[in-house]
């Protein structure tokens, strides 16, 4: 028995660190190392669109700084991408001159970058992804020199960038490939009330059904043709059209990946002492019981936790969630829970609203599996909880609270 | 780890405890003060129940607050004001439906015990009815039980 065991962690956002903050608080003796691709310690990464937005400060933007990372006695590792992992003689390699680090037990919480199509890649003088804070770097001093953005996919990410140029007085221009905002996360009357909000500012300007067929450099800016056949001129590109998982290091390895790193209700991937949490994993989503990519901070935070009790040679199980979110800009607060675009038998929705603000709730079978909110918020925690554990619609109406969440009054 | 128990049999609704709130609140950051009282009195489907945060040993609000302005101290779930940024993650999170938005501070507010007085604080000292009580789980559900069995062998 080796007096010291070495865990070693890829990745130093949520997953990463509530990793290492568990396993220390498990094993105040053991070694932890956390390697991190990042020249910078650890920030709230969903936090970069209120840092453009001049929302909050830089100090703000950063979590745990250098100090916290020594007082608990972690090394971090700043500026060191993994290449590649031997499983069998237990050792990462850097790309710091093919360093070898050696571990006990990995967790591999690598999380995603932004994905790109063919027609807009990466460019250098301006077409990027937004996700860390270089990119956010990268956009604020485009932002201060040009006036008129591109960003394409309405998603969360890509809503709430345009809300940060629009703060520091860009001209933005949204394209989106479906015929409603946020993918699957909204339905069409949420999308419509949120889209007119948004339109209504001035600087902002939102295409739906169109696609970016290509984009090209011309006279230091660049030129988009869309698919509806207009060409625009813009000083810069965001691309916030979804996400890929980093994972190209697992060559080879034996761990087994479907789109993201398959890990069981453990955490553990198909390799032993080898684990994975974040945003490169696939979870099982608890109302369709199928395996599917949720990229979502808390989700990464349990399973983390989850991971670390497991490596410490502790019980814990993470038996899957459901897809969620919540965002506020433009003075409007959004939710959503679960399944909200379910159509078909035994669908039945109930709908609370008024000209301020929209509710609904989905039942299949009789229980709830999706909930959305515009303007009117409170308590959505309530419902999470009775979808997460399947109640049946009447079992509902009998909860403590149900009194305090008009939706769950209705017939 | 100590948690809050309510005994919705004994609460008359009077709301003492609330208002023991606020006036303890008064002291507290801006936040605090609007935001205040931290524990409300409402007629639930069974009864009067209450809202107010539990404290809770693993709390979902902590691991949902992307700003990381919630933490889990020693005895409490609190709160650095100045890093919320009223995201409403730990709202949709918290089963208990507690953290609520302040709109004009764009920030959401919970009880962080700025009253400062964690062991006994003025809500459960304003309850003279002992419906509300902060106490550790194994204590209290230990005392629970003890009742009903008591009541049992009277019967």
């Amino acid at each position: 028995m080796k007096e010291k065991i070495r865990y070693l962690i890829i990745g130093n956002c949520i997953a990463g660190i509530t990793a290492a903050s568990e396993l220390r608080r498990l094993n105040p003796k053991d070694e932890i190392i956390i390697l991190s691709d990042e020249p910078v310690p650890g920030y709230c990464r969903c936090l970069i669109t209120y840092y453009l937005g001049n929302f909050i400060q830089e100090n703000q933007l950063f979590s745990h700084s250098l100090d916290w990372y020594k007082q608990k006695d972690i090394e971090l590792q700043l500026s060191t991408k993994v290449v590649g992992i031997d499983p069998k003689n237990r050792y990462v390699i850097t790309n710091k001159r093919k360093k070898k680090i050696a571990y006990d037990k990995l967790l591999i919480a690598s999380g995603a970058r932004p994905l790109f199509f063919p027609g807009v890649s990466p460019h250098p003088d301006g077409i990027l992804g937004m996700r860390t804070y270089e990119d956010a770097k990268r956009l604020i001093a485009l932002a201060d020199k040009g006036k008129r953005a591109l960003i394409v996919g309405a998603g969360f990410v890509g809503l709430k960038t345009a809300y940060g140029l629009i703060h520091r007085g860009v001209k933005v221009d949204i394209v989106e490939l479906l015929p409603n905002l946020m993918g699957r996360m909204i339905d069409a009357e949420a999308s419509h009330r949120i889209t007119e909000r948004l339109t209504s500012h001035p600087l902002l300007d939102i295409r739906f059904n169109t696609s970016v067929i290509e984009t090209v450099r011309i006279n230091n800016r660049f030129r988009a043709s869309l698919s509806d056949g207009t060409e625009m001129d813009v000083d810069f590109v965001v691309v916030s059209v979804g996400t890929r998982p980093n994972i190209e290091f697992l060559e080879d390895t034996g761990v087994k990946v479907e789109w993201a790193i398959v890990v069981d209700e453990k955490q553990m991937t198909t390799v032993e002492d080898i684990y994975a949490a974040g945003d490169n994993t696939v979870i099982t989503n608890l109302l369709t019981g199928k395996k599917q990519n949720i990229a979502l901070w808390p989700i990464a935070a349990s399973q983390a936790r989850v991971a670390a009790f497991n490596m410490s040679g502790r019980q814990m199980s993470f038996p899957g969630d459901i897809p969620m979110n919540s965002v506020d800009f433009f003075g409007l607060w959004y939710t959503a829970l679960g399944e909200v675009q379910a159509e078909g038998d035994g669908i039945v929705h109930k709908i609370f609203s008024n000209d301020r603000f929209y509710q609904k709730l989905i039942l299949k079978d009789d229980k709830p599996i999706g909930f959305l909110s515009v303007s009117n918020v409170n308590h959505a925690g309530i419902i999470l909880s009775l979808i997460r554990e399947r109640v049946p619609w009447k079992e509902c109406k009998k909860h403590p609270l149900a009194s305090l969440v008009p939706i769950l009054q209705l017939d | 780890m100590k948690t809050f128990f309510f005994y919705k049999e004994l609460c008359d609704m009077c709301k003492k405890c609330e208002i023991a709130c606020v006036e303890a609140c008064k002291n507290g950051s801006e936040l605090t003060r609007k935001a205040a009282p931290f524990i409300h009195i409402v007629f639930g489907i069974d009864g009067p129940t209450h809202i107010q945060c539990r404290h809770c040993e693993e709390p979902p609000c902590v691991d949902a607050c992307i700003g990381v302005s919630l933490y889990k101290g020693n005895y409490i779930v609190g709160q650095s004001e100045e890093r919320c940024i009223g995201c409403l993650m730990c709202n949709m999170v918290c089963p208990y439906g507690v953290p609520q938005p302040v709109y004009e501070m764009e920030k959401m507010a919970k009880c962080c015990f700025q009253c400062g007085e964690i062991d006994n604080p003025p809500c459960v000292k304003a309850c003279d009815r002992g419906a509300l009580k902060l106490s550790f789980p194994q204590i209290e559900l230990k005392k629970i039980r003890r009742q009903r069995v008591e009541k049992f062998i009277r019967r």
